[in-house]
């Protein structure tokens, strides 16, 4: 059966410790920022947000809200305008893959993702001397001038699919693989789990009344859930943003 | 047939626009894309087999245990240890990239006297006439290691030994005052609590072990509407841990004792606190204007409190009447309030208190680095990072993080005593010497780290008491020999007492306290960190988003 990856991020359980920020960096050795990187050009493929009701003074409520690839499953818009075929959704396990080698920078996908989850290395991977010595063996490190995003940690499927098949079997432990930032969470916030299987805990938990994909309008079928019992939080997904004429013909 | 001009044009017009629909240009654009984007100067990881390691973190006083993946001999990844007791398997963010921070540009690497470059054998030879002029001072920021018992011998003959506690600890100071037992005996029992007053402590952001409160909080309180754990922050500004609280109540700046004295007025005037508990001298309109809330807002405070007991209230810092409150409320000696863990541990001099003539004081790696002793004396401090405003004559550069053998005490604040053991996961290098190594240059009858750490396991194995955590747990009882407990400690199990007894601590309390402690300030996450410097990749969370401002302390 294909598997299709997927994430339920409870946003009520979420602190915004920032702990998944640092440990998807150290997993995919994203280099420190270079002295003028800022929120909008450095690299942060786990990004997290800090959002408010609006309100002011002690009725003010915020809550944080980690954004990533949203790995959509249709129509995938970096997918679709990539000239350079560096994007595909992988149909066995739908995870919406980037390869450097074959990125020309133009950065149409990051133009093209609705969600602002893609950054591009504007600057040369570099580390303190000495510091390449821990970098992350099964990760490559990125060139300057290609656009890069969350892959799932692939290089941690990779590894359980090794284990697996050293074991014999076709299919991998599901316990064997999970991204850096559904380890490194302290509150559990985020579970990662296989949507295509209706018995797993991330499926059921996708499919409960409480969960909510962002800009779900859009029709991109996002492989990325948030959970909240806010209906302020829940009601962030689909802001009340102008609509292009198609949108308002058509929905 | 004639070439012309206007032939030569479209000829060459038509070549190059057929040339576009060939690969070839692309072609020819990817691969000078790919050659001026792989410059030998990126690095590549080396490749080597992956294994994985159990150590304990010592940057600040928690401990926390973590699984280290290695590669080729270096740390290449951190996560948490699921089976630790405090931590849970949860790290703070800057735990995640703690095993760059060896290489941070702003590594101390050589001797440094007065700025210049010094040596060992220098600094040596000036501690030592130090020594033979007067008594020395030790300032110690982890007590109860096996190097902390080490410099208390020497101090026996030398001098002082003064400890620098952290903020949790700190705020346990007046229930030592009112009831002699030491600080570093008492915990919060969390996880038998049913509400948590918090006077402005970042309980969700970086309070003791990360892992502890927050796991606790996550399956117990978070996003209910009427969870099981209620948590009140009670601060000015609507922090993180306000932002994730049940409840936030806004006061001004500065009158947190102000308000724990009104609510303990509150309290007693509704008749939901016994009759022979202090009451504070203030009336609640004046604790109210104080606090800039209104006397039915303290009352209903005060009563919502209650509802869901026990009760516990938390400071940021040494408050005497927030301790107080938890007098009035019945916490002090109770289950779900402030706990004394079976084995009473040794009370120690502030830093700050120590008083006499000193011809140098010492100050080991683990003291914060905004230290600064009140003692007139060449000061030889050590540190694994330059920075940092601390005051230092002599800057001796000490083992970083994973490069020294080290035994993990009980955690600050917790409810259980523990042990442990974290090894050396990477080699230091050669100019590195830890405080205890120094010390054992100077009396060289001194026993070593090591032979500490061996017999401290011979104790716990002949006390019979207790049991090892790991995946599963193990009596004390079943294991054949300290070797056995040592290697079980050494490869990542935690020594774990029975828990305390209710009542191991009293507090009575004839009048409310005046008002005591450090002026009240807002708490940040890293009080606890040790270094003066973070993790190069916690640049992700101050310079590349906007989640959280930088430490006013720190170095990225």
């Amino acid at each position: 059966m294909k598997a299709r990856y997927g994430m339920v991020i409870d946003v009520d359980r979420c602190t915004g410790c920032g702990a998944c920020m640092v440990a998807c960096a150290a997993e995919n050795n994203v280099p420190p920022a270079a002295q003028r990187a800022t929120a909008r050009t450095g690299i942060t493929p786990m990004l997290v947000h800090k959002v408010s009701d609006g309100a002011e003074g002690e009725d003010r409520r915020e809550a944080f809200l980690p954004v990533t690839c949203m790995q959509c499953e249709h129509e995938t818009p970096c997918v679709t305008v990539c000239p350079q075929q560096a994007v595909q959704l992988d149909p066995a396990t739908g995870i919406v893959m980037q390869m450097p080698q074959r990125c020309l920078g133009c950065r149409y996908c990051m133009t093209a993702c609705p969600y602002h989850a893609r950054y591009f290395n504007w600057w040369d991977p570099v580390w303190p001397q000495g510091m390449e010595k821990s970098l992350n063996p099964g990760v490559a490190v990125r060139m300057r001038g290609v656009v890069e995003k969350c892959n799932l940690c692939h290089a941690r499927l990779h590894a359980a699919q090794e284990k697996a098949a050293a074991a014999g079997k076709r299919t991998i432990d599901q316990h064997d693989y999970a991204p850096a930032c559904v380890e490194a969470c302290p509150t559990g916030a985020i579970t990662f789990g296989n949507l295509a299987d209706e018995n797993d805990s991330v499926s059921r938990a996708a499919r409960s009344p409480e969960a909510f994909r962002l800009l779900a309008r859009l029709g991109t079928e996002p492989k990325i859930y948030y959970k909240s019992k806010r209906p302020w939080v829940r009601a962030l997904a689909e802001p009340h943003t102008a609509q292009s004429r198609k949108e308002v013909q058509h929905g | 047939m004639k070439l012309t001009r206007r032939d030569l044009f479209t000829w060459g017009g038509g070549a190059a626009a057929g040339l576009l629909l060939t690969p070839v240009p692309w072609k020819l654009l990817d691969d000078t894309s790919i050659w001026t984007q792989n410059w030998p100067w990126i690095p590549q990881p080396a490749h080597g087999p992956v294994e994985v390691k159990n150590s304990f973190c010592s940057l600040c006083p928690n401990g926390c245990g973590m699984r280290v993946r290695m590669a080729v001999g270096w740390p290449v990844g951190i996560s948490g240890m699921p089976h630790h007791p405090v931590n849970q398997g949860a790290l703070c963010p800057l735990g995640f990239g703690a095993h760059q921070l060896n290489w941070h540009p702003r590594r101390l690497r050589q001797v440094r006297y007065h700025g210049r470059a010094s040596s060992w054998t220098e600094a040596l030879v000036a501690f030592q006439k130090a020594c033979a002029a007067g008594s020395v001072a030790i300032i110690d920021g982890y007590p109860g290691r096996a190097a902390s018992s080490l410099f208390q011998s020497f101090c026996k003959q030398h001098g002082s030994y003064g400890v620098v506690l952290c903020t949790e600890e700190r705020a346990l100071g007046p229930y030592e005052t009112w009831s002699g037992v030491p600080v570093t005996t008492l915990g919060y029992d969390l996880e038998n609590t049913g509400t948590i007053v918090s006077f402005g402590a970042p309980l969700l952001d970086g309070w003791s072990a990360p892992g502890r409160f927050t796991r606790l909080w996550s399956e117990r309180a978070a996003g209910m509407a009427d969870p099981q754990l209620r948590l009140i922050q009670v601060e000015p500004a609507q922090s993180r841990t306000a932002a994730c609280a049940w409840r936030w109540v806004r006061i001004a700046p500065g009158s947190e004792a102000a308000l724990a004295a009104a609510l303990a007025r509150a309290l007693r005037e509704e008749h939901l606190a016994p009759e022979d508990t202090p009451m504070p001298p203030a009336t609640l309109a004046e604790s109210a204007a104080r606090c800039c809330i209104s006397i039915e807002a303290i009352r209903e405070l005060a009563r919502t409190m209650v509802a869901r007991g026990p009760v516990l209230a938390i400071s940021a810092e040494s408050n005497s009447a927030v301790a107080a409150l938890n007098v009035v409320l019945g916490a002090v000696g109770a289950r779900g309030g402030i706990v004394c863990r079976r084995k009473r541990a040794e009370s120690y001099a502030a830093a700050d208190s120590l008083t006499g003539s000193f011809s140098a004081v010492l100050i080991d790696s683990s003291v914060p680095a905004d230290f600064n002793p009140n003692i007139d004396a060449e000061v030889f401090r050590f540190a694994g990072w330059e920075g940092g405003p601390g005051r230092a004559d002599w800057l001796l550069p000490a083992p970083g993080f994973l490069e020294e053998l080290t035994d993990i005490p009980t955690a600050p604040a917790s409810s259980i005593e523990t042990y442990t053991i974290a090894v050396a996961l990477a080699p230091p290098p050669p100019e590195m010497r830890s405080a205890a190594q120094f010390l054992a240059q100077v009396d060289p009858s001194a026993p070593l780290v090591e032979q500490v750490i061996h017999a401290r396991c011979g104790q716990l194995f002949h006390a019979r008491t207790g049991r090892l955590k790991r995946e599963q747990s193990t009596a004390v009882s079943a294991l054949d020999s300290p070797e056995m407990l040592k290697k079980e400690l050494c490869h990542g199990a935690v020594w774990v007492d029975d828990p305390p007894r209710a009542g191991g601590i009293r507090c009575r309390l004839r009048e409310w306290p005046q008002p005591s402690g450090a002026a009240p300030c807002a708490a940040t996450w890293t009080t606890a960190w040790v270094p003066p410097v973070l993790p190069p990749l916690a640049t992700k969370l101050y310079q590349e988003s906007v989640l959280r401002e930088t430490p006013p302390r720190s170095a990225i």
